[in-house]
């Protein structure tokens, strides 16, 4: 299937199919499960300019828990816009993405934010750690309002034990390597206790051996704690760590086999 | 509690007062806004410097006015029972230069029952040697009955039967190093001219003194043949009188038929003092405020700034399930920690300037009156408000930026 589209020229047109492929993210790996999120036909548009561009052109997707799905496409195939749409930051211009059953369209801005919070973590490339706190505080972070502050402050304590930084604990952001960073915002991510972890080329800016570490704790929390991890990468060494892994190409999307998988190595070549 | 202690220990920050640390910690708002606004120093610092500026500008301005307030009605002290009676001036009528007769101070004194009636001889044809002999330019003749009866003397003592000697003000005194016991010459157009021995000299009596004591220098008024008297000064002892009541009762017996003498209390020049000093001190205390503008724009300024320096992290925070409103609330927060400083600086500041103005012009630092302290809590209040004010947009701005549009 990557044979179809060449590494490079993602953008053009003519190269690449249109049809949706049969299976693709639609198809769960348990269809017996209740799917966590579950998109159909989606469609999103933005407009720049007067240009209306279509970066989802209709897809489908689901994501079970203790899913491991790769979302793999060069930068402009839609996927930092997929990722918003899974993250409930944003809406769909056309189809349904519903939460546990319940359409997102319905939800307002407040309620989206809770579901949120109650739902998804996040995991960025750049970490985005508020530098005035010390790693607890921003493991603490997402809770700080919430007027349980011994809980939090136990929970956050436990897992930054847990990624390894139980002795970094007072440590400011900038006195932390990326790697420790990436694991303190990890631990943020999973301080209220989400079903799905959405990382966004989580080890775009560590190496490999460091990365590594951090693809280890993803599974970890995959098996350990049924919480399901959507990685967005143009990296296939960690979609490889995966077990769907979905091409998204130009707006739509394709299931990778794992026949096709040894072929995929080169699907991030263009990207920074 | 120990990873407390020690966050405690190391966060950095200028603004570590360990009480209100714990306060803000009980209040996680507080706790990131105060984070945030130690995190850029330098354009916190200048916020908080503009807060400071308006501040002081209106509770300096404030405290300083009243202060000066105070001096000024310091001279209408002792003056409060007193009224002036002056003839009506009709330019057109025979008389060019009206004055009371005798009888006419006499219908005073039975007008104003209670009162005290002296009654003045002006003469401004009249000149003043000092003891050297040289004309004492700004010195006023003025002949009077008693002045131990209005002032107090300074220097030496008025005889009880005043007739042969004369009594100085305290500036004429100053002013040309005039003593009880030296000699001067004192002519009178039409009258006299003698050389008097200085008897005493009178008390600074101020501007407010309707006789103008402290320029003048008095002279018996037996010395005075047929005297013409071209004022005359109506005391009341507040105590046991209204001077407004005295000063009713000579209009009634005087000015029933028509307008014949005009009666003005000190009391009236005092309220005049009053209304004009407020207006004057309301505007300056306007072009303070403007101060507290300018440091609101400042606000504005630094927090939209620090807003989208922080996209990406306000996004994360929008992205984890703070709402718009919590979102809003922090930066609104940050907006007001700088005020808080702003006031907690700008505010003793204030106080310690106008102790220095208190100092000068009242002779007591902590002189402060009620009013003045009032600009003071107004320009803190004030300032603490405009800064709140100052961060509702940039905040609201901030907040409502979709979350999804700082990570692409």
């Amino acid at each position: 299937m990557t044979a179809e589209h060449p590494p490079r020229d993602r953008h053009g047109d003519g190269a690449v199919e249109r049809t949706r492929p049969d299976g693709g993210l639609a198809d769960p790996p348990d269809p017996s499960s209740a799917a966590v999120i579950r998109g159909e036909d989606v469609v999103k548009e933005y407009r720049t300019g007067g240009q209306t561009i279509r970066a989802l052109k209709g897809i489908d997707f689901r994501i079970d828990p203790a899913d491991s799905v790769a979302i793999v496409g060069p930068s402009g195939s839609g996927k930092s816009t997929l990722l918003n749409l899974l993250g409930l930051l944003d809406v769909p211009t056309e189809g349904e993405i519903r939460l546990r059953g319940e359409d997102v369209a319905g939800l307002s801005t407040g309620e989206r934010t809770r579901e949120r919070k109650r739902t998804i973590g996040f995991v960025f490339q750049s970490y985005y750690l508020i530098p005035t706190l010390t790693a607890l505080e921003n493991v603490e972070m997402p809770r700080m309002l919430d007027r349980t502050p011994r809980r939090t402050r136990e929970r956050a304590t436990e897992l930054l034990e847990r990624v390894g930084l139980g002795d970094r604990l007072d440590h400011y952001p900038d006195e932390l390597s990326g790697g420790q960073k990436q694991r303190v915002a990890i631990a943020r991510s999973l301080v209220n206790d989400p079903e799905i972890l959405l990382a966004d080329e989580p080890t775009g800016n560590l190496d490999r051996d460091t990365g590594d570490r951090i693809l280890d704790l993803f599974e970890e929390l995959r098996t350990d704690e049924g919480v399901a991890v959507v990685t967005v990468t143009h990296d296939a060494y960690v979609a490889e760590a995966a077990d769907r892994v979905v091409d998204l190409i130009d707006g739509e999307l394709r299931e990778e086999t794992a026949a096709t998988r040894a072929d995929g190595e080169g699907g991030g070549e263009g990207e920074p | 509690m120990r990873a407390n202690r020690d966050r405690r220990a190391t966060s950095p920050g200028w603004w570590r007062v360990s009480r209100l640390h714990r306060v803000a910690a009980y209040v996680p708002t507080l706790l990131l806004a105060r984070r945030n606004v130690s995190r850029a120093t330098a354009r916190s610092a200048l916020a908080v410097v503009a807060v400071v500026i308006g501040v002081v500008a209106i509770g300096a301005i404030g405290t300083g006015g009243e202060a000066f307030k105070q001096d000024q009605l310091e001279a209408y002290e002792g003056f409060g029972g007193t009224a002036t009676v002056n003839p009506v001036f009709y330019p057109d009528e025979e008389d060019p230069d009206p004055h009371f007769s005798r009888e006419e101070i006499d219908r005073m004194r039975q007008a104003a029952e209670g009162a005290t009636v002296l009654p003045v001889v002006q003469s401004f044809g009249s000149l003043v040697r000092g003891p050297s002999g040289e004309v004492l330019v700004t010195a006023q003749v003025k002949g009077l009955e008693d002045p131990g009866s209005f002032y107090g003397t300074a220097n030496g003592t008025i005889p009880d039967n005043w007739r042969r000697s004369v009594v100085v003000g305290s500036r004429v005194a100053d002013d040309n190093d005039i003593e009880p016991g030296d000699q001067m010459t004192v002519v009178v157009d039409g009258q006299f001219e003698r050389t008097f021995r200085v008897a005493a000299v009178l008390q600074p009596q101020g501007f407010a003194d309707p006789l103008r004591a402290d320029q003048s220098v008095f002279v018996p008024l037996a010395q005075f043949e047929d005297p013409e008297y071209g004022e005359a000064i109506v005391r009341v002892d507040p105590a046991t009188g209204s001077v407004d009541e005295a000063a009713t009762d000579i209009e009634e017996e005087f000015n029933s038929r028509r307008r014949t003498v005009d009666v003005e209390r000190v009391q009236q020049q005092r309220e005049q003092f009053e209304a004009s000093f407020e207006t004057i001190n309301q505007f300056l205390i306007g072009v303070g405020a403007i101060s507290l503008l300018v440091a609101a724009v400042t606000i504005a300024n630094t927090l939209l700034m620090s807003a989208i320096e922080r996209e990406g992290e306000i996004g994360v925070m929008r992205a984890v399930g703070y709402g718009r409103w919590d979102v809003t609330r922090l930066l609104v927060a940050e907006a007001t920690v700088l005020g808080v400083v702003g006031g907690a600086i700008g505010a003793p500041l204030a106080l310690g300037i106008g102790a220095a103005i208190n100092a000068v012009l009242v002779g007591d630092p902590l002189a402060f009156t009620p009013a003045g302290l009032r600009y003071v809590g107004l320009g803190l209040a004030f300032g603490v408000l405009t800064a709140l004010v100052a961060g509702v947009y940039p905040a609201w701005k901030a907040a409502n930026k979709r979350p999804a549009e700082a990570f692409d």
